[in-house]
């Protein structure tokens, strides 16, 4: 693909992630026009409206970008490093330690303290889970082993869901009901404040993997290729780990497990537009973001006013698509 | 899924549900009404503020809810609130629901969907003065957000029948409606004491009430549900569990051989008593052999609020068939 070319479908895909964010505003349980929308985002008009536009709709509609775009360059970044396509944000224990943090903080009351101790403690617990993974993998040979890396994650993951089961079956009602709803993932959660932080988080470790899209090309074909072409295998393979993790912790902390987006975005750009990744990763960024926002929406007003979990509404739009294009692009 | 579901659908609470802080504000005025201040006859947790109209309530997350005026515009998540706010007569003052609300009355209120994870912008909508809400425990994530919004919550947690009568006594204060609210209670009251007149003296059946199939979850001692079965002239064959919905082992209710399965059935077809029969596990228990599963209505006993009477009633005329028949 030659760069204007790249460019020309970059700005396609800004284009739709701009189109989505507005569509995801503009619509939801409570019926708006599209004047009272615009009023309401003006801090104008009825304050309820503003209320629901501004504080409501507006927060989670660019929390769903943002989330998406962490779990897509994440994921993106990890299929390379892994070079498995199963390869996902999650893959090195990151939700199951989330899980655990956020299921502790529940059970021990310091959500009902503070608002902030259940993303508090899951990123914690998500930042206990990679630390595990990569001393595990550490341990085992000099160099960071990938397969070793994929089990240590794989077993790792399986330990902190017995966790959970565990700590679940001693709990009240009302905490298991919680840890479940955190575990399907939402958005329902986003407020001004919060995505602000978010952003503050995602977006520098969002620009680092789109930094080292050339790295990621050279070790995708083999880390020995990677090596005599000048690359510092080691020391690369680590930032990319880390900073995909520390993504993939933070938005599991905003919004909870959300799948499939940071696991088939990437695959998709992958089969329409081919693997170079220093096109790959920032496709998958705005795709992922578009494709979060869009999901959520329909989640909004599919059932409204009950909500739908959004992990249900991305693998039914995205399963019958995603195996469209898998059965184009073999055949 | 299914257990968060089943929560919404039954109004059931675990032990702790009440937070000590409420515990300790329900025994400073229980203290001050010891000292003789003269609010001696006010209920527990209930006080009238200066002015006639302005209200303040303590709710069971032990906070207290305070309004200028009694709440003319109501969003309702809790079943049992929304049919206690219609029994005291301030029905129209409910202006939004769930999708667990259900007859005549309820159904051209809107809904905001589900109890727990209502849509919040469909609830702002409606701009309500008062959100009558679940007690969330640990995680108060739902009343943290509408406080952003400047929306007060009242939290319910309902374990035993005493809560009910709590509850429909601060909820007829939250809409200025006590005196309403005194008379539901003392025709709730009275209607649960003819319930245990007619059994009097009669032989009381051990009881195993299935909240859940598989696992087998019933309702502990200290729950609304056996206090009913009490009331209706039976005894919960769990009397010892300490747990208020208890997941207990099949073997063990086979140990214990109850006299009657009680199966609620509703919409809800895990529960229906027909399978219950043919479950293999459950051939085992001599109730199941002999045909003593009975059914009692689902909605009647997982809201528990103004019927509850009609619910004893119903539990009655099951334990006790030749009652209803109208023999002796």
């Amino acid at each position: 693909m030659n760069p204007s070319g790249a460019l020309l479908r970059l700005s396609a895909l800004a284009v739709v992630l701009v189109a989505a964010l507005l569509l995801s505003v503009g619509l939801g349980a409570v019926p708006l026009g599209a004047g009272e929308v615009l009023r309401a985002a003006r801090g104008a008009g009825d304050p309820t409206t503003v209320a629901i536009v501004q504080g409501l709709r507006l927060p989670r509609a660019l929390q769903a970008a943002l989330v998406a775009a962490a779990l897509a360059a994440s994921g993106a970044t990890f299929q390379a490093l892994l070079r498995n396509p199963l390869a996902e944000p999650y893959i090195l224990g990151v939700s199951g330690g989330a899980a655990v943090g956020a299921v502790l903080a529940v059970v021990f009351g310091w959500a009902q303290r503070a608002p902030w101790a259940i993303p508090a403690a899951a990123f914690a617990g998500a930042l206990f889970a990679i630390v595990l993974v990569l001393r595990i993998a550490a341990s085992v040979g000099r160099a960071l082993d990938t397969r070793v890396l994929l089990l240590a994650g794989v077993v790792v993951g399986a330990f902190f869901s017995a966790c959970i089961l565990l700590v679940l079956t001693f709990a009240d009602v009302e905490s298991f009901r919680s840890a479940i709803f955190w575990l399907m993932g939402s958005l329902s959660g986003a407020s001004g404040r919060g995505v602000g932080v978010l952003a503050a988080d995602l977006l520098p470790g969002i620009a680092v993997l789109l930094a080292l899209a050339r790295p990621l090309n050279l070790l995708a074909v083999g880390e020995d290729t990677a090596a005599h072409l000048g690359i510092r295998v080691e020391r690369v393979k680590l930032l990319a780990f880390g900073v995909a993790s520390l993504l993939a912790a933070a938005a599991v902390a905003a919004s909870g497990v959300i799948g499939f987006v940071g696991l088939i975005v990437p695959h998709v750009i992958r089969l329409l537009w081919g693997s170079n990744h220093r096109f790959l990763l920032p496709a998958a960024v705005l795709l992922g973001a578009a494709f979060l926002t869009l999901a959520d929406t329909l989640a909004r007003i599919a059932a409204a006013p009950t909500e739908l979990p959004v992990g249900v509404v991305t693998a039914f739009v995205g399963v019958p698509f995603f195996v469209w294009l898998l059965r184009r692009s073999v055949v | 899924m299914l257990h968060a579901r089943r929560e919404q659908e039954t109004e059931n609470r675990r032990p702790g549900a009440v937070p000590g802080r409420a515990v300790l504000v329900v025994a400073g005025l229980v203290l001050l009404a010891a000292c003789g201040n003269g609010r001696a006859s006010l209920p527990e947790g209930v006080a009238v503020a200066a002015t006639d109209s302005a209200v303040s309530v303590t709710d069971d997350a032990g906070r207290e809810i305070r309004l200028a005026h009694p709440a003319r515009r109501i969003v309702s998540l809790v079943p049992s609130a929304t049919e206690t706010l219609f029994a005291l007569g301030a029905g129209d003052r409910v202006v939004g629901r769930t999708d667990y609300d259900q007859g005549p009355e309820v159904e051209t209120i809107p809904s905001v969907g589900g109890g727990l994870d209502p849509s919040l912008e469909a609830l702002l909508a409606l701009r309500p003065e008062l959100v009558v809400g679940w007690e969330e425990g640990k995680d108060p994530a739902l009343r943290q957000r509408l406080a952003e919004q400047g929306i007060a919550v009242f939290a319910v947690a309902i374990r035993d029948t005493a809560d009910v009568f709590r509850n429909v006594e601060r909820l007829g204060a939250l809409v200025g409606r006590g005196t309403a609210a005194d008379s539901l209670n003392r025709a709730i009251r009275s209607g649960l004491a003819e319930v245990r007149a007619s059994v009097a003296g009669r032989e009381r059946p051990s009881v195993f009430y299935v909240v859940w199939n598989d696992p087998p979850m019933t309702a502990g001692p200290e729950t609304f549900i056996a206090q009913l079965i009490g009331v209706a002239g039976g005894r919960t064959v769990f009397p010892d569990v300490k747990q208020d919905w208890p997941t207990v082992a099949l073997e063990e209710i086979v140990r214990r051989q109850p006299d009657i399965v009680v199966v609620p059935v509703g919409e809800m077809r895990a529960h229906s008593a027909a399978r219950l029969r043919e479950a293999a596990g459950w051939r085992s228990l001599r109730a199941v052999r002999d045909g003593r599963v009975v059914e009692v209505p689902t909605d009647l006993m997982n809201r528990p609020g103004p019927h509850l009477a009609e619910a004893a009633r119903a539990m009655r005329d099951v334990l006790h068939p030749e009652i209803a028949a109208g023999g002796r």
